[in-house]
């Protein structure tokens, strides 16, 4: 019996929140029937399943029946559907392993989200969300980032919140004294006839061991607990020698690795000339590529190891979670 | 006899090479070693990374990553530090991502 699309359409409306209940439907639609790899030329209401299975094996509410109102069904094997909708996309709420970024820069991974004073906050890198210090705290945070079409006006999803600040090495001083100091040296220095210059430099005030800051979503629900193809956090671990890592990136997307090095000392360059000495970091192989930075890093069961934010061709190099829980004052 | 002899000795310049009263109770961790001799190491040419990991016998080394090939940095490099191996990698220069 023929039946016009707009019958067959009237009749899966009517019934599709029932078939979707069932086990292993994922999907329903109108289309041409199939009967052993041949199209019959009949429209039918299509269920798709994870996996095709003998009747038998199904309860009887698992069924999808042979027709619904005369309508024949039609059963297709698809497995699980995945989204593709792009990591550089808009998304809301949005997971990790997603574009974000300061409105000044190109864009980063938002890495997970994480508790300040009971709070839900985006976890990502000092320089995905603070522009390398150079942000203030209240500036707009955009998802996607700015590279990948986020604009302020449509993409704001959160606002800086904190971050720790990030000891360049040679920062030129900002000390009027020591500068004039310097500059009267090398004066001297010329008069002399010495090739030799001095540079006001600033110490580094302490060792960095993280590169993090924290954003504060504008609206909790434009934010999801979920890691793109990895899933919820499932606590928090010690990184250590050998052990098994993944990762949820905005550009290279999920990717596997191992502990190669720990208690590395490792200089970082941010831009042209700008360097930062990090201490006590995790280092892997290759799994990462720029805009990568700011995902978070787990083990094999879940847990959180670490926050991923440089890296070269042959490594990764991975700060401990331990310090930037410390240094944020962060919790799960 | 002369293999003895000569086992003796060796043991003898051992003894006396190392004066058992400065002989530290116990031996400095790789942690420890590590940590004292990173700030020199990453002073030569071309280094960028010191980190503990391990040697291809599966024993805890210290790792020396290069920016590139570095012959020059390499004849600098000791072969071991406190009795703790030194290895080195080509690693390339790591830029914030």
């Amino acid at each position: 019996m023929a039946h016009d699309i707009q019958t067959v359409r009237g009749v899966l409306k009517q019934t599709h929140r029932r078939l979707l209940d069932r086990a292993q439907v994922v999907a329903t639609g109108v289309g041409i029937k199939v009967t052993a790899g041949k199209p019959t030329g009949e429209l039918s209401i299509v269920c798709s399943v994870t996996r095709k299975r003998p009747l038998a094996e199904l309860t009887e509410r698992d069924r999808v029946p042979a027709s619904l109102d005369g309508i024949a069904t039609d059963v297709v094997e698809t497995g699980v559907l995945r989204s593709l909708q792009s990591r550089t996309a808009r998304h809301r709420p949005a997971p990790g392993g997603v574009s974000i970024g300061h409105r000044d820069i190109t864009a980063g991974t938002l890495g997970c989200l994480v508790k300040r004073n009971g709070e839900v906050v985006i976890l990502s890198n000092n320089h995905v969300l603070a522009n390398s210090n150079a942000a203030t705290r209240g500036d707009p945070i955009l998802q996607p980032g700015p590279h990948d079409g986020g604009t302020l006006a449509n993409d704001r999803i959160a606002d800086l919140l904190d971050f720790v600040t990030i000891n360049f090495i040679d920062s030129p001083s900002d000390c009027a004294i020591g500068n004039a100091a310097a500059g009267m040296l090398n004066a001297v220095a010329g008069m002399i006839g010495s090739g030799t210059r001095l540079r006001a430099v600033r110490p580094q005030a302490g060792e960095n061991r993280v590169d993090a800051a924290v954003a504060r979503p504008l609206n909790p629900v434009d934010v999801s607990p979920d890691i793109l193809e990895v899933g919820r956090i499932q606590g928090m671990t010690s990184g250590t020698l050998g052990m098994a890592i993944k990762k949820s990136g905005r550009t290279t997307g999920f990717t596997q690795g191992a502990i190669s090095q720990i208690d590395v000392t490792a200089n970082v360059q941010y831009g042209p000339g700008q360097i930062a000495q990090f201490t006590d970091q995790l280092l892997a192989g290759p799994m990462s590529q720029g805009g990568d930075s700011g995902s978070a890093v787990f083990d094999n069961d879940n847990r959180l190891v670490g926050l991923l934010f440089a890296g070269s061709d042959n490594t990764t190099i991975i700060n401990r979670i331990e310090h930037v829980f410390a240094e944020l004052g962060l919790t799960l | 006899m002369r293999v003895w002899l000569s086992g003796a000795l060796v043991l003898l310049l051992g003894m006396a090479g190392s004066p058992p009263a400065k002989e530290p109770a116990v031996p400095a961790s790789i942690q420890e070693v590590k940590a004292k001799h990173a700030p020199a190491l990453m002073q030569l040419p071309g280094v960028v990374s010191v980190g503990i990991g391990r040697g291809p016998d599966g024993r805890p080394a210290i790792v020396v990553g290069l920016d590139r090939e570095r012959p020059e940095t390499l004849e600098q490099l000791p072969r071991s530090l406190d009795g703790h191996p030194v290895l080195s990698e080509v690693v390339g220069q790591p830029r914030a991502q």
